[in-house]
């Protein structure tokens, strides 16, 4: 178990740039998601940490130690793949030990390792079946299993949660949140579901286009981004342009009261359930509903002021009609502008 | 360096391989090549011109062939499918059985096979004709046939066929506009390797057609057996050119259709 | 439906009509004959003098011998170098390359030429004497060991191994391609260096498509005539040779003996399918 930093990492493949100057150092137990779009280079940078790939450019440490040239099987830094790769004609129990018949270890010292990892992942009892006859969850507990098994350095996950059922895939997210926790093991994880990585993260790196957009708790990646382009990866926002003037923010929607002192053109982002609805009384901006969707604990609206759409969503319990005029409150003072 | 190894090795073989065909060529050139001379002493095509002369009549010969072993593939495709059909979607009593037996000619040795129905053949008048010639040849092309089509069948399942009758067509129409076209480049494959066992087979056409069904490979045989190089060769020559041409053939027309590549596999 | 239950064996009703009329028929017809039941030349009683004859003769037993042993040596040496030669494929595909299509070449080409290349290359005056005559290695021709029509069946092994190594590097190459790449990756990331991916990994899963080619390769060369009769020598000569000389005896009494032959060639390749199914069985299980 230690930290890891990659410095400057660059990739290309015939001329086309994959990543583009990656810079992430992650500490020793933490566990951080790497979170953009497929073909952003994520799984790229990953197997770059694994050895599977070379980089063109950079330093990669872990430990305090440039493993650049470090071939991959001495890496220590394993991967579990999104499809989970069990080898066919292993047992499970043969599938976990994999890593540690390779380093020669001891028949007895292997079957030991491998009773205690397939208890620590409540598997006991299922070492002699075959991939085959194992469900989603299980093979995937495997592939932990056998990733653990060889006492990595990091563990790196690509997409772990992807191939599994809804259901399934919120327990297998606790599941390995507490055997993280547990084992205090530097974790690396590649997703394209932010709220995946909102939900298990000390820290997104949010990529894009082959580069590092923001680092943050997922808490500030969400309310504070630092771009548009990543709040946008984050959720569907409302964007407002608008002047900035002695403490009004003039908008094409209306104007509104701002403590913002500053003179200038700007952006305001405004999260869709931080505006709320209202047909009590006659104050705020009117709007109309277009749009309704009902989604159990909340509801999404689209509304039209003027001539733009705002997307709103509504924890109450009232439900707004198609078409329906409605009052709409939003305070700019919790916005971000770019 | 490891990898450059493997490459040394990897062309090694490809020449191994390959320099026999290459010798074959030089030789059916040889007008003469008396040892222990390391290049012919003359070049020519005297080979060529005695097997295409009127006199030999090995043209006739080569369509013949061409047309024995064309029938031999039709009739091998037509009853494989829906063999393959059976063995390769549906489950049912006996079905290890039948593969078994369907399989069985490609490990069981032909000799035994041809010298057993000999007599039969010869009592219902198939033997030293096209038709028993073509039918014995059936025997070791429908392991082939088969199993190639088969693993399409597998692959496919018969999903499609029934969402195709549930959209209203009739099994006929289902059978040409969705299973045909979906084992075709299957099939082509089954064909060309069906063609290749046919047309290469010698003992069968031997002793069924008793030398009165004269294929290429039967024509072939005594000058390789005499140990005449240059005839031999020049036979050779023809002979895998012209399978080349039509397994070309065969693959080029599927080409067209579907853009996809079809291997040559067993 | 009962339309439903036999539709499986309406589909399989033409094929089994020449399997049973031509293969199976053939195959019980020799049988008989083996056994002295010859009807078309009179001979009615049943017998087992023609097995006990055939099994005790030494010139049998040779001939057993020397098939057997071509046979393995070829299929051995050819699944050997094919597998070798598919994986080789394998690593060093980049992109398109013509590799991939020039190996197969000697599938579409005929035993009979694959005996002539032998005889054009081995034979005492064939291109290899005469290279190293050309380097004064050898002065004569009959410097040159005999590999042609030699009592060690070199001439036929080349030629079997010439035509068999592309046949199995061709499956085996099939198994590899569609061998997910990624769980080399993961090997290699569990820690196994390259000898052991190929071990622990690719080998395994490659097994039962080895099993089941060599099997049919070795089964074809022990029971094929061309090869063993254009390149073999006069005695031992291999069975399948053995028992079309015993055919081709005016005599029809004579007859008998060529089937005992056939039927002992038939019962060992039997044999070889009873493990060939063993071995099916596997590769369905590893296929996912």
């Amino acid at each position: 178990m230690s930290q890891i930093e990659l410095k400057n990492i660059n990739k290309s493949f015939d001329g086309k740039t994959i990543l583009n100057n990656i810079s992430l150092k992650v500490e020793e137990g933490e566990r951080i998601s790497l979170l953009g779009p497929s073909g952003c280079g994520k799984t790229t940078t990953l197997k770059i940490i694994a050895g599977l790939l070379k980089n063109d450019k950079g330093q990669l440490l872990i430990g305090d130690k440039d493993v650049s040239k470090v071939p991959v099987e001495k890496r220590g830094a394993v991967i579990v793949f999104q499809d989970y790769l069990l080898f066919p004609h292993m047992t499970v129990a043969e599938n976990i030990g994999f890593g540690l018949k390779m380093a020669k270890k001891n028949k007895n010292i292997i079957k030991e390792k491998v009773d205690e990892l397939l208890k620590l992942v409540k598997l006991e009892g299922l070492g002699d079946r075959y991939p085959d006859e194992l469900s989603g969850g299980q093979k995937q507990r495997v592939a932990i299993a056998r990733a653990l098994a060889v006492d990595p350095k990091v563990l790196l996950l690509d997409e772990p949660f992807s191939n599994l059922d809804t259901g399934l895939r919120d327990e297998m997210r606790e599941f390995i949140s507490n055997l993280q926790r547990k084992l205090n093991i530097t974790t690396i994880l590649v997703t394209h579901d932010k709220e995946e990585a909102l939900m298990i993260s000390d820290r997104i790196a949010v990529m894009l286009n082959g580069e590092i957009k923001q680092i943050d708790e997922p808490s500030e990646i969400y309310k504070h981004p630092k771009s548009i382009e990543v709040a946008n990866f984050l959720g569907n926002r409302n964007y407002i342009k608008g002047n900035i003037k002695e403490g009004k923010f003039e908008t094409e929607i209306g104007l509104f009261n701002i403590d913002n002192r500053e003179q200038k053109e700007v952006i305001a982002m405004i999260n869709p359930e931080d505006i709320y609805l209202d047909n009590s009384s006659n104050e705020g901006l009117e709007g109309t509903i277009t749009e309704v969707r009902y989604a159990g604990d909340r509801i999404y609206y689209k509304i039209k002021i003027k001539n733009k759409q705002i997307r709103v969503i509504s924890n109450s319990d009232k439900v707004y009609r198609l078409n329906e005029k409605i009052f709409i409150h939003m305070d700019f003072n919790n916005g971000v502008f770019f | 360096m490891n990898f450059k190894i493997s490459k040394i090795i990897l062309y090694l073989l490809l020449f191994f391989l390959l320099v026999p065909l290459f010798v074959l060529v030089i030789w059916s050139f040889s007008n003469s090549w008396p040892w222990p001379n390391m290049l012919p002493k003359d070049l020519g095509i005297r080979a060529y011109k005695h097997i295409f002369s009127f006199r030999t009549g090995t043209l006739g010969v080569l369509i013949y062939s061409i047309i024995l072993s064309a029938t031999v593939t039709l009739i091998t495709i037509i009853i494989s499918i829906p063999a393959s059909k059976a063995l390769g979607v549906y489950d049912f009593p006996l079905k290890k059985l039948f593969k078994i037996l369907v399989l069985a000619p490609i490990i069981v040795p032909p000799v035994a096979v041809a010298m057993g129905i000999h007599v039969s053949f010869i009592k219902m008048g198939l033997a030293n004709t096209f038709l028993g010639v073509v039918l014995v040849h059936l025997i070791p092309c429908i392991p082939y046939g088969v199993r190639i089509i088969t693993s399409v069948f597998e692959g496919i399942g018969e999903k499609m066929e029934i969402q195709a009758k549930v959209l209203g067509a009739s099994s006929l129409q289902t059978f040409f506009h969705i299973t045909l076209p979906m084992i075709t480049p299957g099939v082509i494959s089954a064909a060309s390797m069906v063609f290749i066992v046919s047309f290469s087979q010698y003992f069968l056409t031997f002793l069924i057609g008793g030398g009165k069904v004269k294929t290429l490979s039967l024509v072939m045989f005594p000058y390789i057996q005499s140990g005449d190089r240059m005839m031999a060769s020049a036979y050779s020559i023809v002979f895998s050119l012209t399978t080349l041409m039509i397994l070309l053939i065969m693959e080029k027309s599927i080409k067209k259709k579907y853009k996809r590549e079809t291997d040559l596999f067993v | 439906m009962i339309k439903d239950k036999i539709k499986p064996y309406i589909l399989l009703l033409p094929i089994m009509t020449i399997i049973f009329g031509i293969f199976a028929s053939g195959l019980i017809m020799g049988f008989m004959q083996s056994l002295g039941r010859f009807e078309a030349i009179g001979m009615t009683e049943f017998t087992l003098r023609y097995y006990k004859e055939v099994l005790i003769d030494k010139g049998f037993l040779s001939s057993f011998g020397f098939s057997f042993y071509i046979s393995i040596v070829s299929s051995v040496i050819a699944v050997v170098v094919g597998v070798i030669l598919a994986y080789l494929l394998l690593i060093n595909k980049h992109k398109k390359g013509i590799e991939e299509i020039i190996y197969r070449i000697p599938i579409i080409v005929p035993h009979t030429v694959a005996s002539l290349l032998v005889f054009n290359i081995l034979a005492q005056s064939g291109v290899l004497p005469r290279i190293l005559n050309f380097l004064g290695i050898i002065n004569e021709q009959s410097q040159f060991p005999a590999l042609v029509f030699d009592k060690n069946g070199w001439g036929i092994i080349f030629s079997y191994i010439w035509k068999e190594i592309p046949f199995i590097a061709m499956v085996v190459y099939t198994v590899l391609k569609n061998i997910n790449d990624k769980l080399r990756d993961v090997a290699l990331n569990l820690g196994s260096d390259k000898k052991q991916v190929f071990f622990h990994i690719l080998l395994p899963l490659m097994m039962p498509s080895i099993i089941s080619s060599f099997i049919i390769v070795f089964a074809f060369s022990f029971g094929a005539f061309e090869a063993p009769y254009l390149l073999g020598p006069t005695s031992p000569k291999a069975l399948p040779v053995k028992a079309f000389i015993e055919y081709n005896n005016p005599d029809l009494t004579n007859r008998p003996y060529a089937m005992v032959i056939n039927m002992i060639l038939t019962f060992f390749s039997v044999m070889f399918i009873l493990i060939y199914y063993k071995v099916f069985n596997l590769i369905n299980r590893y296929s996912r």
